[in-house]
This record gives C-alpha cells, sequence and structure tokens, in this order.
C-alpha cells in the first residue's frame, strides 16, 4: 500500500473512537436494566473484518480483548453464511466463546457493496437469563447447565428477517423478559448507528483508504505498547492472590501468576493455579486474557488506541482445567469475580518493578447482592455491582466511591431502587477507622444496608476478601475484610462471602454488607501528624485509632507532641521486637 | 424596558471583557478592554464607560446592563467557594463523597476524584424519612437539626444546603429545616433541594444544591460590587444576568439561584448565534465556537437551542464528556447543550512515541502564546500552522495590536513536527490543521449524529476569534454545505447578550403512566410551575409566553426524551395517542425502534416562561469605511488544490458586491475568515458572510 500519513491515521483513529462512543450512548440511553443503564456493564466496538477490535467506547475495560475470540468463533461457524442484515446472537463461555451467560453478544456484520469490511458488536450484561437464581449468577452451579439460557451463536435476524422462534424462546427463559428484550433491543440500536456511521465515514475517505489506516492502527498500538514494554526491566515477577472461596467451609482459590518481562515483550502465565471449582466462578481463557489486558494497560502511560494491536506483544497462557482457563461444563455464572482478581494479582506482581504506578490492594471489584422475588403479582430481580474503594499509592491516600479498574461501573441512586424494587436502603456510606493505615492511608469501608420489603424472596452474594483482606505496600498495613450480616426475625448472622446457596429473606430482613477497605502505603508512623489531625476532624479516623496505629496522641483537641513522640517510639520498639 | 432606552452588555472573559451595544441606527459599536481578576467589577464599568465616551453617548441614557461572567465557575474552578455545610438524611452523609462512583478515565489506577465541595466534617444527618412517595417513615427529630446548627455556629459556616432523601416527593421536612436555620442565622445562604432541583436521584439533587450554596455568597458578593460600581458610575443598578440556559433574569434573582449561572459564558454566543440565524431565516444550525483553548459547539433546531440537564462543572475538557461522567461536580440545571473540546488556536501540537501526530489538549494560553507570538513560546500551536499555512497575517494580527513573527512558526513546526515526520513543512502544517479539524468534529458530532441529528442538514454559524479560520474546513469534514461568520464574531457572546430574552424554567417530578393523565391531574401541577416561573421573572402569567414540555420514557427505561407537551391544558383522550406518536417517533429517530406494546409513563414536567421584547432587535450591519488595499498572499489550502495558491486578502465591505469565489482570506480586526479556492462567498443583508461549500457528490475526494 501507499505510504501513512500520519495525519490520516489520528483523523480515522478519532473517528472510530467516536463510532464505539456513539455505540455506548446510544445503548445506555435506550436500555432498560438498572445494570445496564445505571452501571453500564455493557460495552461496544467496531472491529475489522476478521474481527480485530479497532474501537471501544468508554465503558467496561475487562471487555477490551474479550471480542476477539468470540468473534473468531463466530466467523468459523458462519464462515460463507455471513449476509447483509444479518444480526447475531450468543453468550455460550464454551459454544460461542463468550464470558458468562448473563453477558449476551448482539453482532451485526457491516458490508460495502456486497463485501463484509467490519464488524458492530456489542455485549451487554443482562438482568437475567433463568438458571436457578434470579440475576443468573449462581455461586452454587456445578455445572453450566444450571446457569440459565445457553445460546451458541445464532441469527437473531437473517438477511433483515427477524426470527420470532428466537426471541420467544428467550422471553419465556429469562424471569424479567421486558427487561432483556428491551436491552437486546438497545444493543441493537447501537449496532443500527455503528452501521450508520461507519457508511458515512466509507463514504467520504473511501473503502479502500479506511481498510488500510485500520490496518495501520493496530501496527501504530502494537509500537507504542512495544515501546512502553521495552522499558521495563527484563526479568520474572510474581504473585500469588486468592479468593476467599465458595460457601460455609471456603477453600481458597489460588491465583499464581508470573510476569515475564522479556525485551518488547511480556508473557504472563497462570501455572500453579488452582484447578476450576464446584462453583460459578470459573473463567474461560477469553477473559482471564481481557483481564490481564487490562491491568498491564492500566500501567503504560502513553494514550494506547483500544484496538488489537494492543494486544500483539503480549502471552498469556494458562493450563487447561484451571480456574483461569475452565473447560466444560464448569460454571462461571460469577466469573466477574475471577477477572478483578486476575487484575489484582497482575498488579501485586508490578508493584515489584513499578512501585509508583499501582497502589496497594483495594477492594477487590464489586459486591454483588442480588434480590428476587414476587412483589405485588410480578417477579422482580434487582442486582447491583456495589463499588468500591482502593489502596493508598506512593503518594496519595486511597479513595472511596471509586470503582475497579476492571469496570467502570455507576451505583443505582437509593431513591431509584426504593421507587422500583420493594427494597429500602437504609444506610450508605463510609465507616470511621476502616481505612488500611500507612504513610498514605488505604480507602476507607463503606456500608450499604437493604431492608427487604417484599412478602418473601431470595438473596445471593458475591463479595470476597474476608479471609485475604486487601495487602499493603511498602510497609503499608492491609485493609479491612469485608462483614455481610442479615438480621432477620430469628436473629442475625454472618453471610460467607460467596453465598453457594440463596437464603430466603422476608419483609423486614435487613441485609448489611461492609465493604473491604483499601491497603495503606508506607509506615503509618510516618505519616504526618497535620494529617492525622486533618482525618479527625473530618470523622475519618477516631482519636483512639489515632493513637493506637499512628501513635498520634490527642489532648484538648490537639496533638500532644510530646506523648506522640513517644507512642510512635512504642510502637516502633514493639515492631522491632515482634 | 422600553426599546428606545439602550441596551449595553459585557462578558467577561480570563484576557478581555467585551462590551457591546446596538446604536440606535441597529449597527454595533464593541469595545475589548482587559479583565481584572482581582475584581472583574471594575473592568467590566470601565468598559461600559470607554464604549459611551467613544460613542459620544451619557450614563442616563443606559436603559439595561445586561452581563454575563465565569464568576460562578471560576469559584468552582479554584476552590473559593463559601464555607458550606450539607444537611442530609441520617445514614447518608457521604452521598457526595460515593458520588456515581463512574471515573472519567479508564485504566488510571492514579486517578484522583474532585474533593467533595463540602468537606465530611461539614455534613451533618438529621433524624427524618421518607419513602419514595412522601409518606413520613421517621418524623423530622428537631433536636438533631439544633445539633447540626450548633457545628454550624461553631465552625464559622457561611452557607448551608438541605438535601433529604426523597424531598421531592414531599418537601415538608426540608421547608422546616429551612425554618429552623432562618430562624438561628437570618443572613444564611440556605438552599433547599426543593427550590433548586425538585426531581429524583439522591446525588445530582445533592451535588446541585451543595453547588448552589458554595457559590452563593460570593456570586452574591460580586453581583452587589458590580451594582454598586454600575450606580457609581451613573448606571441603572438593577442589570440583567445571562444563565446557563441562554435567558437573562434580574440580577437579584440569580442571588438566589447562582446555580443557575454557571454556564453562562459560553450560553451567550450560542444564543446569539440562534437568534442572528433566526434572522438570517435559518431555523437549524451548528452553533461554532473555536478560542485559544476550547472549541465549543451547540444545536439550533427550529430556531431554538438544544439544552440538557445532563451536566458536570469543572469535569475538564473530554472528547466524549457524555459518556465520560464522573470528573467534575454533577449540576442538573437546564443548560445548553455544548460539547467543549481541547482544540483552540494555542492548541499544542506534539509527536507520541509511536510516531503519531496529536493536537492538544494542553494549550499555550496567552502566556506564553504560539511561537510566533515571541513571547517565549517554544512549542509548535495550531495558530503557528495558521500562519505558515497564510491563513493568518504574518505580520500582525488584531489591527497590528499583536505582532507576529512567521519566522519562529515556520523554526518550531519543522523542528517538532516536520523534520521527525520526514514531512515538507506545508504538509505538516496542513496535517495540524486538518487534525485539529478532526478533533473539533467530534465535538460537533456529540451533539449532532450521537442525538440521531444529521449535520448535512444544518447550517454552521461560526464566531469566536478562531471560528472563520477553521470553519469551511470543520464543515466539509461534517459534510455541512453553507457557513455563516457573523459580524462582530470575535466579540459575539458580548453581542449575544443583547439578543437575549428574560427568560426562566421550572421543573418538577411526576411519575404518571401516559394513559392515566388527565386535566385534572396536570392543571395543578403545571399551574405551580407556571406561577414559580413568573414569580422568578417578577412579571404576571398574563405577560409572558409560556412553554410546556415533558419528559416520556418507556416504563423500565432511565433516560427520558423532552418533548412539547400543550395539550397539557385540555387533554382529550385524541391528545394522549398524539403525545405517545410524538414521543415514539423521536425514540425511533434516535434509536431506531418503537415498541408498540410497551407503556409510556411521564416523568417530568417543565415549564419555559419568557418575557419577549428586548431580545428581538437584531443589528443590521454597516459597512466599515475605506479598508486599506492589503497585499495578496501565497496560501496553502491541502494537496487538493495543488501546491500555494495566490490569494486575495480583503476586508468585509469587499464583499458587498455579490458572491466571489475564493480563495479569499477575509481579515478584520477581532477575526479572519478563510474561504478556499472551491467555495463561494457573499454578504447578505445583515453583514453576514455567507460561504457556500461545493456539493461533496460533485466533487472527487483529494
Amino acid at each position: 500500500m501507499k505510504r501513512i500519513d500520519p495525519v490520516r491515521l489520528e483523523v480515522l483513529k478519532n473517528a472510530f473512537d467516536a463510532i464505539a462512543d456513539e455505540m455506548a450512548l446510544m445503548l445506555m440511553r435506550a436500555a432498560y436494566s438498572p445494570i445496564v443503564r445505571d452501571s453500564m456493564d455493557y460495552s461496544t466496538a467496531l472491529c475489522d473484518a476478521r474481527g480485530q477490535t479497532l474501537a471501544q467506547g468508554v465503558t467496561t475495560p475487562m471487555h477490551l480483548g474479550s471480542f476477539y475470540d468470540a468473534m473468531l468463533h463466530l466467523m468459523e461457524k458462519f464462515a460463507d453464511d455471513i449476509h447483509e442484515g444479518d444480526i447475531f446472537i450468543g453468550n455460550d463461555p464454551y459454544a460461542a466463546a463468550g464470558q458468562h451467560l448473563p453477558d449476551i453478544y448482539i453482532i451485526e456484520p457491516l458490508f460495502h457493496s456486497g463485501r463484509l469490511v467490519a464488524w458492530a458488536t456489542t455485549i451487554a450484561h443482562h438482568a437475567d437469563v433463568g438458571g436457578i437464581v434470579p440475576g443468573s449468577n449462581a455461586l452454587g452451579a456445578t455445572e453450566i447447565y444450571q446457569e440459565g439460557l445457553r445460546l451458541p451463536f445464532l441469527k437473531l435476524q437473517s438477511k433483515g428477517v427477524p426470527n420470532q422462534t428466537i426471541w420467544d424462546i428467550i422471553a419465556l427463559n429469562v424471569r424479567v423478559p421486558d427487561l432483556v428484550t428491551g436491552d437486546l433491543r438497545a444493543q441493537m440500536a447501537a449496532c443500527q448507528s455503528c452501521r450508520r456511521s461507519f457508511n458515512d465515514l466509507v463514504a467520504r475517505y473511501g473503502i479502500d483508504e479506511v481498510l488500510a489506516y485500520a490496518e495501520e492502527l493496530h501496527e501504530y498500538a502494537e509500537r507504542l505498547t512495544r515501546a512502553e514494554i521495552a522499558e521495563l526491566p527484563d526479568g520474572d515477577y510474581s504473585f500469588t492472590d486468592h479468593i476467599d472461596g465458595l460457601g460455609e467451609n471456603p477453600e481458597p482459590i489460588v491465583f499464581q501468576v508470573k510476569v515475564s518481562v522479556r525485551g518488547d515483550r511480556i508473557l504472563i502465565d497462570f501455572a500453579g493455579s488452582s484447578k476450576q471449582v464446584q462453583g460459578g466462578v470459573n473463567t474461560p481463557l477469553p477473559f482471564t486474557k481481557a483481564s490481564v489486558y487490562t491491568a498491564l494497560r492500566s500501567v503504560m502511560q502513553s494514550d494506547i488506541p483500544n484496538c488489537h494491536g494492543f494486544q500483539r506483544a503480549i502471552d498469556v497462557t494458562a493450563p487447561p482445567g484451571t480456574v483461569v482457563n475452565s473447560v466444560h461444563p464448569a460454571p462461571c455464572g460469577a466469573r466477574g469475580i475471577t477477572g478483578y482478581r486476575v487484575i489484582d494479582a497482575v498488579f501485586g506482581a508490578l508493584a515489584g518493578p513499578l512501585p509508583e504506578r499501582v497502589t496497594a490492594d483495594g477492594m477487590g471489584g464489586s459486591t454483588v447482592p442480588t434480590f428476587g422475588g414476587w412483589h405485588e403479582g410480578k417477579p422482580f430481580v434487582f442486582t447491583e455491582t456495589v463499588m468500591g474503594t482502593w489502596g493508598a499509592g506512593a503518594h496519595h491516600d486511597g479513595q472511596v466511591g471509586v470503582p475497579h479498574m476492571g469496570a467502570n461501573q455507576a451505583n443505582v441512586p437509593i431513591e431509584m431502587i426504593e421507587t422500583n424494587y420493594p427494597l429500602r436502603i437504609r444506610r450508605y456510606g463510609t465507616i470511621p477507622d476502616s481505612g488500611g493505615p500507612g504513610r498514605h492511608r488505604g480507602g476507607a469501608s463503606f456500608v450499604r444496608e437493604y431492608e427487604f420489603l417484599a412478602d418473601e424472596g431470595v438473596l445471593s452474594l458475591r463479595s470476597d476478601k474476608a479471609a485475604f483482606p486487601p495487602h499493603g505496600l511498602a510497609g503499608g498495613h492491609c485493609g479491612r475484610g469485608p462483614l455481610s450480616r442479615l438480621t432477620t426475625a430469628e436473629g442475625s448472622r454472618t453471610l460467607p462471602v460467596l453465598l453457594t446457596t440463596p437464603v430466603t429473606v422476608r419483609r423486614g430482613d435487613v441485609f448489611c454488607h461492609l465493604s473491604p477497605s483499601g491497603g495503606g502505603y508506607g509506615d503509618p508512623l510516618d505519616r504526618p501528624v497535620a494529617e492525622i489531625v486533618e482525618d479527625l476532624a473530618d470523622g475519618i479516623i477516631t482519636p483512639a485509632h489515632a493513637e493506637e496505629v499512628y501513635g498520634v496522641v490527642m489532648a484538648g483537641g490537639a496533638p500532644d507532641p510530646a506523648a506522640t513522640e513517644r507512642r510512635r517510639a512504642e510502637i516502633r520498639a514493639r515492631g522491632a521486637g515482634a | 424596558m422600553t426599546a428606545s432606552t439602550l441596551r449595553i452588555a459585557a462578558d467577561v472573559g480570563g484576557t478581555f471583557t467585551d462590551v457591546a451595544m446596538i446604536r440606535g441606527d441597529k449597527s454595533i459599536a464593541t469595545r475589548k478592554v482587559s479583565s481584572t481578576p482581582d475584581d472583574y467589577s471594575r473592568g467590566v464599568v470601565r468598559g461600559i464607560v470607554e464604549l459611551l465616551e467613544v460613542e459620544g453617548l451619557s450614563a442616563e441614557e443606559v436603559g439595561e446592563v445586561l452581563h454575563a461572567s465565569t464568576v460562578a465557575t471560576n469559584t468552582i474552578l479554584e476552590g473559593k467557594g463559601a464555607r458550606t455545610a450539607l444537611l442530609t438524611t441520617a445514614g447518608f452523609r457521604d452521598i457526595l463523597e460515593m458520588r456515581r462512583v463512574r471515573v472519567p478515565r479508564l485504566y488510571d489506577p492514579l486517578y484522583r476524584k474532585p474533593p467533595a465541595l463540602v468537606p465530611r466534617r461539614w455534613r451533618f444527618e438529621v433524624e427524618e424519612r421518607m419513602d419514595h412517595r412522601g409518606n413520613v417513615l421517621t418524623a423530622l427529630d428537631e433536636t438533631t437539626v439544633h445539633r447540626a446548627l450548633d457545628a454550624v455556629a461553631a465552625e464559622g459556616i457561611e452557607a448551608i444546603a438541605v438535601c433529604l432523601l426523597h424531598s421531592y416527593a414531599n418537601p415538608a421536612h426540608e421547608r422546616r429545616i429551612g425554618e429552623i436555620i432562618r430562624e438561628r442565622f437570618p443572613a444564611m445562604f440556605v438552599s433547599l433541594s426543593v427550590d433548586i432541583l425538585p426531581e429524583i436521584r439522591e446525588y445530582e439533587r445533592s451535588s446541585t444544591t451543595a453547588i448552589n450554596s458554595y457559590i452563593g455568597p460570593p456570586v452574591r458578593g460580586y453581583l452587589n460590587a458590580l451594582a454598586e460600581r454600575l450606580h457609581a458610575a451613573g448606571l441603572p443598578r438593577q442589570f440583567f444576568m445571562m444563565h446557563s440556559a441562554g435567558g437573562i433574569l434580574d440580577a437579584r434573582t440569580v442571588m438566589e439561584r447562582p446555580a443557575q449561572i454557571v454556564e453562562c459564558g459560553p450560553a451567550a454566543g450560542a444564543l446569539g448565534a440562534s437568534k442572528v440565524m433566526g434572522r438570517a431565516g435559518e431555523g437549524d444550525a451548528i452553533s461554532f465556537d473555536m478560542g485559544g483553548t476550547t472549541a465549543k459547539a451547540a444545536l439550533i433546531e427550529n430556531g431554538r437551542l438544544v439544552t440538557t440537564d445532563d451536566y458536570e462543572v469543572g469535569g475538564g475538557i473530554s472528547l466524549s464528556s457524555r459518556l465520560a461522567k464522573g470528573g467534575g461536580y454533577a449540576l442538573k440545571l437546564p443548560v445548553i447543550d455544548i460539547s467543549e473540546v481541547g482544540a483552540g488556536g494555542g492548541s499544542i501540537v506534539w509527536i507520541d512515541r509511536a510516531g503519531g501526530l496529536k493536537v492538544g489538549p494542553q494549550s499555550a494560553g496567552s502566556v506564553p502564546g504560539p511561537a510566533c507570538y515571541g513571547q517565549g513560546g517554544d512549542r509548535p500551536t495550531v495558530t503557528d500552522a495558521n500562519v505558515v499555512l497564510g491563513y493568518l497575517n504574518p505580520q500582525a494580527l488584531a489591527g497590528g495590536s499583536v505582532p507576529i513573527d512567521a519566522g519562529l512558526s515556520r523554526a518550531v513546526l519543522a523542528r517538532d513536527v516536520a523534520e521527525p515526520l520526514g514531512l515538507d513543512l506545508d504538509a505538516a502544517a496542513f496535517g495540524v490543521h486538518e487534525l485539529i479539524t478532526n478533533v473539533m468534529t467530534r465535538g460537533v458530532k456529540s451533539v449532532t449524529t450521537y442525538r440521531g441529528r444529521d449535520p448535512r442538514e444544518f447550517t454552521m454559524i461560526a464566531f469566536g476569534g478562531n471560528g472563520g479560520v477553521h470553519s469551511v474546513s470543520l464543515a466539509r469534514a461534517l459534510g455541512v454545505r453553507r457557513v455563516v461568520v457573523p459580524p462582530g464574531s470575535g466579540v459575539f457572546s458580548a453581542l449575544g447578550l443583547l439578543y437575549a430574552d428574560v427568560e426562566t424554567s421550572a421543573s418538577a417530578a411526576f411519575l404518571c403512566p401516559l394513559e392515566k393523565l388527565t386535566t385534572d391531574l396536570l392543571a395543578p401541577r403545571f399551574a405551580e410551575l407556571v406561577a414559580r416561573a413568573s414569580h422568578e421573572i417578577g412579571r404576571s402569567t398574563e405577560e409572558l409566553q409560556i412553554e410546556r414540555r415533558a419528559d416520556f420514557r418507556y416504563a423500565g427505561q432511565a433516560f427520558e426524551l423532552t418533548l412539547p407537551f400543550e395539550e397539557s391544558a385540555a387533554l382529550s383522550a385524541g391528545d394522549l395517542t398524539a403525545v405517545r406518536d410524538r414521543f415514539e417517533d423521536e425514540h425511533e429517530r434516535l434509536y431506531g425502534y418503537r415498541l408498540a406494546r410497551n407503556a409510556v409513563e411521564l416523568v417530568t414536567l417543565r415549564v419555559t416562561a419568557r418575557l419577549a421584547g428586548a431580545g428581538q432587535v437584531v443589528s443590521d450591519y454597516r459597512p466599515a469605511q475605506g479598508g486599506e488595499a492589503r497585499p495578496d498572499r501565497m496560501v496553502h489550502f491541502g494537496p487538493a488544490f495543488g501546491g500555494r495558491v495566490a490569494t486575495r486578502v480583503v476586508d468585509r465591505a469587499a464583499l458587498a458586491g455579490g458572491p466571489k469565489q475564493g480563495p479569499l482570506i477575509v481579515e478584520e480586526y477581532d477575526g479572519t475568515t478563510v474561504v478556499p479556492p472551491d467555495c463561494r462567498a457573499a454578504l447578505d443583508p445583515l453583514g453576514n458572510i455567507v460561504i457556500d461549500l461545493p456539493d461533496p457528490a460533485q466533487e472527487t475526494r483529494p
């Protein structure tokens, strides 16, 4: 081809980005379920004819890089049977290279003069796809057959003609058909906007030009990525992270990661990680890869395009049959937590070579409570992704009210929840003394407390980090683990972090979740007294905590310098003796 | 307010304060003075006084002063607001801190969100609770209110915001707290969320209310100071402020709800654009405003600016601001839907490590400014590229007041762009031009294609210091066929103020299935909104033009579409069908489908009240006398036109004799307009430069 013009490249890159963003906006605005429209748990992408992502909407990072395997699968299955006006649907992790059943792909091929030139692709987390629990993220599932409706890639629409059979099957198999079909239509609306805008682009620049620069965009992203990697010191960096384990008697699930930097390449291997488990936290390899890409992208400083070229310098391997590369029929309904832990583990490994670019450990992704049941003659399912808290960094305190790096999701407004569901939120706010102590303090734990207002229903829960609370860095202490309490007429009890069997809830029952908090960074005894005084004024810590952990003694509302010095010396001596 | 009295407008920017008036013969008079950041009101009055002197008028002849300023925005951006307390429902002290959780940037573990406007120590909980229907679950415990107010007194608090859960459904508790506060602190600046934004979603309502209190005392101080200075200069003490939705209101009203003026700066220009285009007979237009740091786009449909209430202040500039929320403070009041991108004359050009050419969003600002200013700027900017290409005068800008050293532009562009990329200098400079156009394309798309509007169906009106330089390229990239550059385009925001109507709006949450709507249900609610709006304007309802609108959605969706709802005054069964059809048409236009079997519901009622009259006057054009002859320039218009093209440099008046084929450069005191070889430019009777682009269908793309 002719010489690449750097201006034209940037122009078309921006145009691709604009298309993907427009798709994301269309999808959000037309969507029905809170998890799509408020939490924004979905992604949109423009892919080239080979299914390689050219641009992705600014929504869920963990979906970056996960489209490609699904696209390969789709193109292999349909090969010569892909036509203008087709719309594909699929969700199965094994039969469609999907992620977990609630994440449904809607994909439309884009044609120019009869030739397949690109793909409009969307994936959205649906409120329910059937299965043994409302919300379809059953932690207690032992096989994927229990998790809900499995769809290999199918034509939801063929040459412009809708396949009503598929719509009927979906509507019958999900608990909230209006939400699911409404969100599917929103995904189709996003594909339509992609088609329209892509056609405009082709009309303006010509198809050959657009495709040539699409190709160059991958090369460009790869160059940027390799330049970043080349600056890292060569070496192997290992880290071990965990998920607490399933049910009442959890056995730790191990994430063993080794990050090997070799010149301008990175190899990431998960040998030594746990075997796949009898519970919905397994993930097929595509999602593990996507999570790794998210972590690596987050420590790179260049503005690398969200396209396939980024992935070419990165190899991800994991032994088949492990929790990070599960094989049929392992269940994976709650696999999001596994993706979060993959990201955390890679950050943990990178803390060695890049201590200034990662933070101490945070909340570890969302806590996901799901309430389901019947109310006033209608079924309801309420799920939300509750986040989040970050660990402290080398130069700043951790924050609360921020998402995990893997999923930039919003909370659901309390007033919306109470208007639309038989639930009342009783408390939502931060907990004093909870942030992991350090020179820089970890973000606080926060509470979200729900009162159930329907006659009867079930609650499922996905959370983590009780047995392995968020770690600190450089002498910072670890954060707190979570605490989930269910209070009923019979009394109050602590729920396991990963509830394998949903519990029954009745009117007036209260579910209270305290989130994990972030780890600290550096020795808490090095935290300046002035910052402690500010924390006290804001009620982020109490005087007892200030004295016990930070060694700052208050007297009459002001710090006592002499007593503080003594107290800090005592704590240091105790630490040295221990 | 009578038509015969003189109206004079002052728009305060970071560097300059622009003053404009319309003379008795409807021609424009303007004055530019330096802004006075220590107290902007000083510069405003000086500019007005100077303009009057130049025009030989006395202060007594001024009937009305109109004003727009960034004082409210700057208070937030600089963190210089009042010491503000927030009173909220027990259990929800941290709503402002938790926000909506989303952050504006992906892949940044070191991202820091902006600190809450009200620090935790000044956020107080009171015992009370409503449900979503407005039923009292826990009665207000006034001892907890007094306990909070004890702390308020001890902490030297200057303003209080009150936002309780579900107060939009039942304001009783907030109102009672308001009474208690006024009893104890009669002079305290107080905002109740039911007065500021009686709508569902607690974070957005809390944030908007907190903003109102936080900026209240400083804005009040500024407006009072300005009133005093005006009075001292013999000008009317009473004056009008532009608000973010493009209307003007008495400054005394603004003091109660200052949150509504946060985005008034860019609003004035957009409003001016809508009026100029209306007078030119173009109801549908894209308003394009390009200055030194940013470019802004807004959409005019059927003569009206499109507004939104999905807005954040201080969120920084973002290419996809609609998606990447969370960088600023949510402000859910009507603002003109203006998208802003970091693309201006001062935008810095750079090359990333993979050899990609980038422009902005960093700006060289006015100090040191572009390299060609010779004030120490050492990095190439968009203006430097424009100098190299021949678009801008290579000796001086602004009538000679800003000297230009074109050699410096060539040197930095060659060193930092052309040589690293292996391009010749013209190709590098044109690349910069093309790229900045491309960045701005995205800004325009976010108010057009992102809303299901096709930019090709619109005319573009361009203004701001750099609007005329880049408008044709931008129009071409979007498929827009006609560009209008109005007179006074460099001081256009001040002109826009002169064109504004006294206008305000009010809204209230009202969730109701469409089929259950009746006149009995709607009439009292709309009447209350109309009363609120007319109270704010200070005129009786009969004197006002009232527009009724409502937000509708399919039951279950969370995003609504705002549509006219005039039928609400006397509703029949047939009307409901018409309303449903209108909603579904718009839904289909945006999203490509309709759901005939799904229920439609009403969510929010809206009223806009307007006192028409003064703002109808739009200037006539009087050509400036005796423009001196300027030398031709060799100008580069891109590879499609070969190398450099000999180009005539003219003033606006030179276009009066009928359409002229490009290439042309129109140089004026306050701006430059570029007309490429394949375009034609003419002057319309209003003095607008009208540029017609060739039909893209006839054109073979370079």
